[in-house]
């Protein structure tokens, strides 16, 4: 049994609940950054699981790049996804996928994957359900990501309380992510880094959206320390000191990490439950 | 064979394509409780607004002889 950092619950009810949902001009960046390797690789795919699809942004973002719909397009998340339109949408969990073996030619991401507790498990699972030739393009925020939120956070806990705890979304590190996806058998592992320099009049703004997004700490309970009032407000105001350009508006770097690869052949190194018959 | 006109169940290729995630075993719509079947875990996954809630956690455990296929019971 794997030990959990993050509170399963938590995350599938937030999920749930987001509302207003995240910031759609970002969310349609990250579909289209996304859109733009199908594009590239000029080949027609059918059978289609998006992962932690939160919208339809992939959706738009493959009709605005001018790509035919998918023949089957099924959205996951791990709590209900909210759809603009009635479309093939389940709930499931990553780590355990209830398809078949070799079922999808391609598996998408756009974010979300990243509060996995045991990601290799469900890099295995998206292996497994890919065809020989079907391919995993997911994207995870890199180590750069809301350095400068996380900077200010730290350095008002430190100053305040002394001592500072998990408080921003985990990260995956590209090297992590080629190791990953070896191990979980994929063929012609890639793993890319990109960088998305976001400007937000108010940092304040950021933390909605965050909450927003679903993308709040959620951390196991013995890993969690409340935020206090006074810690976030001191957080805020060296934010806005200390990170302010000419024009008054205060960047937020965001890196995503890109993960591709194959499906490859069959003898995969299959997920075995403990109950599960031989 | 069920008869599917006037459902507003579960998208007929998305039950075509589930197994139990946590066997991976096949798996029996219950059209009556709106519930996915599966014998050898032993649990039903519910179906809530046509969408299958496939979470071992969410599922429910089968109760004594309800995991004998339908056909047989009658």
């Amino acid at each position: 049994m794997i030990r959990r950092t993050f509170d399963r619950d938590l995350l599938r009810r937030r999920r749930a609940r987001r509302n207003p949902p995240p910031d759609p001009s970002f969310r349609d960046e990250l579909a289209a950054r996304l859109v733009d390797r199908l594009v590239d690789l000029r080949r027609r795919f059918t059978t289609v699981l998006e992962l932690a699809a939160a919208d339809d942004a992939v959706d738009r973002a493959r009709a605005a790049a001018g790509l035919p719909p998918f023949a089957l397009h099924l959205r996951a998340d791990t709590a209900p996804p909210r759809l603009g339109r009635p479309a093939p949408a389940l709930v499931l969990d990553p780590e355990r996928l209830p398809f078949p073996d070799g079922r999808f030619d391609l598996v998408l991401a756009a974010g979300g994957l990243h509060w996995i507790d045991d990601l290799p498990r469900a890099l295995a699972e998206i292996r497994r359900v890919l065809a020989r030739d079907g391919l995993l393009l997911a994207l995870f925020p890199g180590g750069a990501s809301l350095i400068e939120l996380r900077t200010c956070l730290v350095e008002a806990e430190l100053e305040l309380l002394g001592g500072a705890a998990l408080r921003v979304f985990p990260t995956l590190d590209p090297r992590d992510g080629a190791a990953l996806l070896q191990r979980a058998g994929f063929a012609s592992p890639v793993v890319d880094v990109e960088r998305v320099d976001l400007a937000y009049r108010d940092p304040a703004r950021l933390l909605f959206d965050l909450r927003a997004a679903g993308e709040s700490a959620a951390f196991a309970p013995e890993l969690r320390r409340p935020l206090r009032r006074a810690v976030l407000a001191r957080a805020l105001e060296l934010y806005r000191t200390r990170f302010v350009r000419p024009d008054g508006t205060h960047p937020v770097t965001v890196e995503l990490v890109l993960l591709a690869g194959f499906g490859g052949p069959a003898a995969a190194p299959t997920v075995q439950e403990p109950s599960s018959p031989a | 064979m069920a008869e599917r006109e006037g459902e507003v169940g579960v998208d007929p290729r998305l039950l075509e394509l589930l197994v139990c995630p946590l066997t991976k075993g096949p798996l029996r719509w219950d059209r009556a409780k709106n519930e996915l079947v599966s014998e050898q875990a032993g649990l039903a996954y519910p179906i809530r607004d046509g969408i299958p809630i496939m979470l071992v956690e969410e599922a429910r455990p089968l109760g004594e002889g309800e995991a004998v296929p339908e056909e047989l019971r009658r």
